[in-house]
Formats: C-alpha cells, sequence, structure tokens
C-alpha cells in the first residue's frame, strides 16, 4: 500500500523533467502550480524548525533552572527539549535544500559553468535525493504505523505522551525533502532550457 | 555451473563495500550536497547487496529509522543546535567585531600586537562557535583588511587568520568534538564487546573536552609564541599601530571594560560548568545560547531604554542564581527549611522572573532591529545541513556494515605492520588526505566510525586518539594547497593578496601543527591528564 503510494509519487515527480522536452508547453501550469504549493509547505516546514530552535535553548534552560537549582524535575519540559529537535532538523532539511545550503565537496564544482552545475544538481536530485526520501517513506512507513497503533507513550508516566507524533516527524522529513526536491528540479529544468536557448 | 555462479557472487559480495567507498569519493568530487551523495550512494550498493543476496531487506529498512530516531532522542547531540545558536548570535550582533577592535586598539602599540590580538579574538571564537568555516569567514572580513593597512606581512597575516580559524576544531565547546565524543563513545562500547567486556567502560563528551583543553592551549601558546618570535627577529612583517591610531590608555581600557567581559565571562561559564561537572555540554549549551542573546540584547548598537536593561539585568539574574545555588540549598519541596534557605528561594523565584523578563526583552530588541529573523534562520540552515549528513551517514554506514566493510577494515588495520601503531599512522594519513576534499563534519560521521572500532581494540587511548584525529584534521585543513580553511580566507580575501601569499603563510602554522602532534604522541599526558584529574 505504502510501497504503491511512494511509487506513484515518484512517477510524479519526474513532472519537472517533462519542461526538457517538446511536453513542456503542456505540463508546465501544473508544475508550476504544484511547485508553488509545496514551496509554501516546504517553507513552513522551515519557520516551524526556525521557531523550535529558539525554543529548544529555552526549555533547556528551564530544565536546568528548576532541577539543577529547585531540585524539580519536570520530565515533560525536559521531553519537549527533544520534540523542539526533532521538529528543528527534520523540518528543516528540505528547505535548506531550496536554500542550497547543504554543503558541498566543490573542488571542481565551483569551477564548473552554469548549465554543468545544472545538469550535476539535476541528476542528483534523481539519482540520489529522491530514492532516498523513497526509502525514507517506505521503511519509516511500517515503524510510524506501529507507533501509531498503540498510540506509543513515553517511557516516563510524567512525560509527553506523544512519541507517536514525534516518530511521524521521520517521514515528514521525507516528503518535505521530496517536496523540495521537486521545486528544484523545476527551477533546474527552466535555468537548463533558457540556457540552451541563449547558445 | 550454478558453483561457478555462486562462486563469483560471493567474490563480488567482498570487495563491494571497497567500491562502495571508492564510487562514493569518486561522486563526491561532482559537487552534489555530501549528504544526499552519501545516502544516495548507500542506497545504490544497498540495492546491489540485496540483487546478490548479501543481505536481506529488513537489514537496511527496519533499522533506518530507528537510526533517525535514535539522532532525535540522542541528549549529546541536543548541545549542537544551541551551540550553533550561540556561535551565530554572537556573530550577527557584532559582538565577535567588537572584540577584535577592543583587543587591536589594546595591544596593537606593540610590534605583533595586532596579530597576536588576532590569534586571541580566533581562540575565543572558536571556543564559543566551533565552525571553522564561520570563524575564518569572519576573522578574514574582520581583520584581514586591518592588518593589510597597518602593514603586516600578507603572508603573515593570511597564515595567521586561516590557522586562528581552525582552533574551532580543538578548543571546546567546539560541535565537531561533541560529535567525535558521540561518535568515539560509541565505538568504545562496539569494541569493548566484541572483546568480550559486557560492562564497558564509557568516555563522555566531558572527557573529551577535558582531554582537548590543554593541547588547544598549547597550541595556542605556539601559535603565539611563532607571532611573538617574528615581531622580535623580522620586525617589519609585523609592526606596530602608529601612535595617532592608538587610543588613549584611559579610554582603551574603558573600551576593553566595556566589550571584553561578558563574552569572557560567557565562555568561562560554559567551560567551567562542563569541566567542572556541574552541567552536562547540554545544558551549558542552553546557558552559553541565552546568554548570547542577553548580551546581544544588552548592546547599545542594538537595544535602547528599558529593554537594554532588562537584557542586562537578565544577564545579572543568570549570575544571581549560579551564585545562589552554590551557596543555598534551594530545593523546593523539602519538609524543613530554614529561614536563610527560604530568603534564598524567595530570592532565586525572584531573579527567574528577572531572567525570564530580560530573555523576553532581549529577543524583542533583536526582533526590532531585524536581526533575530536572521540568527534563527542561518542557525536553522547549519543545523539542517549538520543533521542530513548524519542521516545520510547513518545509512552509509548500515548498508557499510552489512557487505561486511566493518571486517575488511578490521582486518586491514590489524594486518597492517607495525601493530597499533602502525594502524594508527594508516588510519591518521588516509584521515588526512580525507581532509581535503571532506569537510570535519563528514570524516567524524562516516569515517571514524569505521575506523574507530578497530583502533580501540589495539589497545589506543579512546581520549587520546579523539584529540590526536581532531588535531590531525585541523592540521589537514591548513595545508595548502587542498586546506579547507584556505579556501574560504581565499573566498573573502582582496584580490591583490595572492593565492601563493596565503599558502606561504599557511606553511610555519602547518609546521607548529605537525609538531604538536609530535608532541602529544610522545606526552599522550597532555590529552589523558586532565579527565582523570576531573573525572579519576
Amino acid at each position: 500500500m505504502m510501497t504503491v503510494a511512494v511509487f506513484l509519487a515518484g512517477l510524479c515527480a519526474l513532472l519537472p523533467l517533462l519542461g526538457l522536452t517538446p511536453l513542456a508547453h503542456a505540463t508546465a501550469p501544473i508544475v508550476k502550480g504544484l511547485s508553488a504549493i509545496f514551496q509554501r509547505i516546504v517553507m513552513a516546514g522551515f519557520a516551524i524548525a526556525a521557531g523550535s530552535g529558539l525554543l529548544i535553548a529555552l526549555t533547556q534552560l528551564a530544565t536546568l533552572i528548576t532541577r539543577n537549582f529547585f531540585g524539580v524535575n519536570f520530565i515533560w519540559l525536559q521531553e519537549s527539549a527533544t520534540y523542539f529537535f526533532g521538529a528543528m532538523f527534520l523540518l528543516a532539511a528540505g528547505a535548506v535544500l531550496l536554500q542550497d545550503g547543504h554543503v558541498r565537496v566543490d573542488v571542481f564544482y565551483s569551477r564548473f559553468n552554469a548549465k554543468q552545475k545544472a545538469v550535476v544538481d539535476l541528476a542528483g536530485l534523481y539519482l540520489f535525493i529522491l530514492p532516498v526520501c523513497g526509502l525514507v517513506l517506505i521503511a519509516a512507513g511500517p515503524y510510524v504505523a506501529q507507533s501509531w497503533a498503540t498510540l506509543e507513550r513515553s517511557s516516563e508516566e510524567s512525560g509527553i505522551h506523544a512519541v507517536y507524533l514525534l516518530k511521524s516527524l521521520i517521514p515528514t522529513f521525507g516528503a518535505l525533502l521530496a517536496m523540495a526536491a521537486f521545486v528544484r528540479a523545476r527551477t533546474l529544468c527552466e535555468a537548463l532550457t533558457h540556457v540552451s536557448a541563449d547558445q | 555451473m550454478m558453483d561457478n555462479i555462486i562462486l563469483c557472487l560471493c567474490a563480488c559480495a567482498t570487495w563491494l563495500d571497497i567500491a562502495m567507498v571508492i564510487t562514493l569519493c569518486v561522486l563526491l568530487l561532482a559537487g552534489f550536497p555530501a549528504s544526499f551523495t552519501l545516502a544516495g550512494v548507500a542506497l545504490i550498493y544497498g540495492l546491489l547487496g540485496l540483487a546478490i543476496g548479501a543481505f536481506d531487506p529488513a537489514f537496511i529498512a527496519d533499522p533506518f529509522p530507528i537510526r533517525i530516531f535514535g539522532i532525535v532522542n540522542n541528549d549529546v547531540l541536543l548541545a549542537v543546535p544551541m551551540f550553533i545558536l550561540m556561535g551565530v548570535v554572537l556573530e550577527r550582533s557584532k559582538i565577535a567585531e567588537d572584540l577584535l577592535d577592543t583587543m587591536a586598539r589594546l595591544f596593537g602599540s606593540v610590534r605583533g600586537g595586532l596579530g597576536i590580538s588576532v590569534m586571541v579574538v580566533g581562540a575565543l571564537l572558536a571556543a564559543s562557535t566551533g565552525i571553522v568555516g564561520a570563524t575564518v569567514v569572519t576573522m578574514g572580513l574582520l581583520s584581514l583588511p586591518t592588518m593589510l593597512r597597518r602593514g603586516y606581512d600578507p603572508s603573515l597575516a593570511a597564515g595567521s587568520i586561516a590557522a586562528a580559524g581552525t582552533l574551532g576544531q580543538i578548543i571546546p565547546p567546539s560541535i565537531v568534538l561533541i560529535l567525535l565524543g558521540d561518535v568515539i563513545s560509541n565505538a568504545y562500547q562496539e569494541s569493548q564487546l566484541q572483546q568480550g567486556i559486557f560492562a564497558p567502560e564509557t568516555v563522555s563528551v566531558g572527557d573529551l573536552f577535558a582531554g582537548a583543553l590543554i593541547p588547544g592551549l598549547v597550541l595556542v601558546g605556539l601559535y603565539i609564541s611563532y607571532l611573538i618570535l617574528m615581531a622580535v627577529f623580522r620586525g617589519h612583517t609585523s609592526p606596530a599601530v602608529p601612535a595617532e591610531d592608538r587610543f588613549a590608555v584611559g579610554e582603551a581600557m574603558s573600551a576593553a571594560l566595556r566589550t571584553l567581559p561578558a563574552p569572557l565571562i560567557l565562555i568561562i561559564a560554559v567551560l567551567g560548568s562542563i569541566l567542572t561537572g556541574k552541567a552536562t555540554p547540554t545544558e551549558a549549551a542552553s546557558i552559553g545560547a541565552i546568554g548570547a542573546i542577553l548580551i546581544a540584547g544588552g548592546r547599545e548598537v542594538l537595544a535602547k531604554g528599558p529593554a537594554l536593561l532588562l537584557a542586562r539585568a537578565g544577564l545579572a539574574a543568570i549570575v544571581v542564581l549560579i551564585l545562589l545555588s552554590e551557596t543555598v540549598d534551594l530545593r523546593l519541596g523539602r519538609a524543613v527549611t530554614s529561614g536563610t534557605e527560604k530568603a534564598g528561594i524567595a530570592l532565586a523565584v525572584l531573579a527567574c522572573g528577572v531572567l525570564v523578563t530580560g530573555i523576553a526583552a532581549a529577543l524583542w530588541s533583536l526582533l526590532k532591529d531585524d536581526v533575530l529573523k536572521p540568527i534563527l534562520a542561518k542557525t536553522t540552515q547549519v543545523n539542517g545541513m549538520v543533521f542530513t549528513i548524519l542521516i545520510g551517514a547513518a545509512l552509509f554506514s548500515l548498508v557499510f556494515k552489512g557487505l561486511g566493510g566493518d571486517e575488511t577494515i578490521a582486518r586491514a588495520l590489524s594486518a597492517t605492520p607495525g601493530g597499533a601503531v602502525g594502524a594508527l599512522i594508516v588510519v591518521m594519513v588516509v584521515m588526512f588526505a580525507l581532509g581535503f576534499f571532506l569537510d570535519f563534519i563528514e570524516i567524524t560521521l562516516v569515517a571514524i566510525p569505521l575506523v574507530a572500532p578497530a583502533l580501540l581494540t589495539l589497545g589506543i587511548d579512546p581520549i587520546w586518539l579523539g584529540v590526536m584525529m581532531a588535531i590531525n584534521l585541523q592540521t589537514s585543513f591548513l595545508t595548502p594547497p587542498f586546506g579547507f580553511a584556505l579556501f574560504y580566507l581565499r573566498g573573502v580575501a582582496p584580490p591583490d593578496l595572492r593565492t601563493a601569499q596565503i599558502y606561504k603563510g599557511a606553511l610555519p602554522f602547518v609546521g607548529i601543527q605537525i609538531f604538536m602532534l609530535g608532541l602529544l604522541a610522545a606526552f599522550p599526558g597532555l590529552a589523558t591528564w586532565l579527565p582523570q584529574q576531573i573525572y579519576g
């Protein structure tokens, strides 16, 4: 079931590539519309992630003060830092792709021209990122479903009993990354057609 | 016939792990983001492994989400985003800039003083951010033009800045030491379990911080000694700031008193609480991040009026809280509390109120000045980058081990002539070479987990190993022509500074680094003594 859904989603992810073919005129509006929606979702993820970054420090400091100074232990407070931490990096990865913030080995890349760079990036999107997103979704599917089935609770009685939500961040990471890859693929295909048109 | 095919497939299975590493290295050079290249190569080889039956699908699909969830649940890694936040706040709120400016004016009147200031500020910045690229770029933008304008030898200026920037890796609390601590402690447990020790000893990030402190300070000392030698014997390379640009003594002192204490106290509080065991690195990181925000909110350039005073009061409240907790028992919910304790608790609660107001005021000032959003965006971006590599590396190591790669490495290392020393030298040389085209984060998260268990099984001390690796990589980052720090510096240096001059300037510091490695190899106590004193 999950595998089929992921496979269909993977077919949709090929849409931006049609921009390089004579079919471009027919598909462009759909791709453009989807890409705008995806971009909004990805950037919303980034906004949540950025807010969580600040909240990690605030909740961690609150935990430190209550526990080490006043000797009161709020397990939910301590656990909330974990939730913010997970939200921070799992929801940010897609947006970081759009902002080109993932570190590259640029010994050769920095010397490539615009077209070569676009080709490398496009190949990477389809050979590496999208298959990995598929793996994350397929692998995390049963793992998260099991957690939802039992509405998995924290191992501490006074903890936050929403471990299933925390685990759901993992497939969300895969989905956001795939959406970001879609948006980026469209930009790159557009850039490539412009480059070839200029020549 | 059938036998032959099976034989052939089995032969493939033994070299797939090596082919995987080679493929990774080649594809990384194409320049696609490293985190996804790691994961993608792992996926392709995972499928190959499945096809030839080296392992079954459950081997990858089951543990992969558990590994990702393990990162989310890791208390040590939780410190990373907070230290990054602290570094970005110090950088974006121009605290670092002021620090450098003041130090330069304070010591600039002496020959070589400016260079030494750069080194000291570099060490401080390093201690606070731990991101090599960021430190080199910041220092390159801030101090390189100043040094050149003051008539410093371009090579010497470039070399000192690149070297100062790499200190971020070795001086705690650096992010790379946190990552390295996590990796080494896992490797140490693994190697002990393999040897049949079922109550394994542990290494903590605190151990590694304590271990790296003395070598880091010795390194700063050696750098500064070199600068002093240059100032004494080749005065023209590092002239004093001309008299008309100097501060009057009183003015310089007051400027120093304004800018220096806050960041210094912050760094001492963070490092001190970790080393004395009062707080875990994660807890200390929260003090560092929030403290940096309060310092930023208490600066005249960013805040004014009541918000500025509130932020400063918040900073004072932290100090009051720490002092109170040291002198009075503040624990709530006890049956008997004396009058002093009641007073102490009341005061502490009041301080908490002030702290909360102070944080709110500081955040409000930063928001109003349009610095809060860029700070959070930058922090999130760096974190997203680091942790995506972690996820990619997790998949890579899963597949690599599934293909039997860990056994291949263990066999190769134990077959190296010269026993533990020989194996260590081989690993160090390979890591040095990897440092030319991989970032510290990638090497730490990908290469070290693969080699460390085998090395530790040969009886090498984990803390000493961690510090040696950190210094080795730092050296690699400084070494022309591929060193990362030099690339970053080239990116921000003025065009008339020739690349050859940067290379020439870096060489003496590479010499110092190699000397330091030798020193540490000869006297392992430099790394192991302090952790023993602190943690026993």
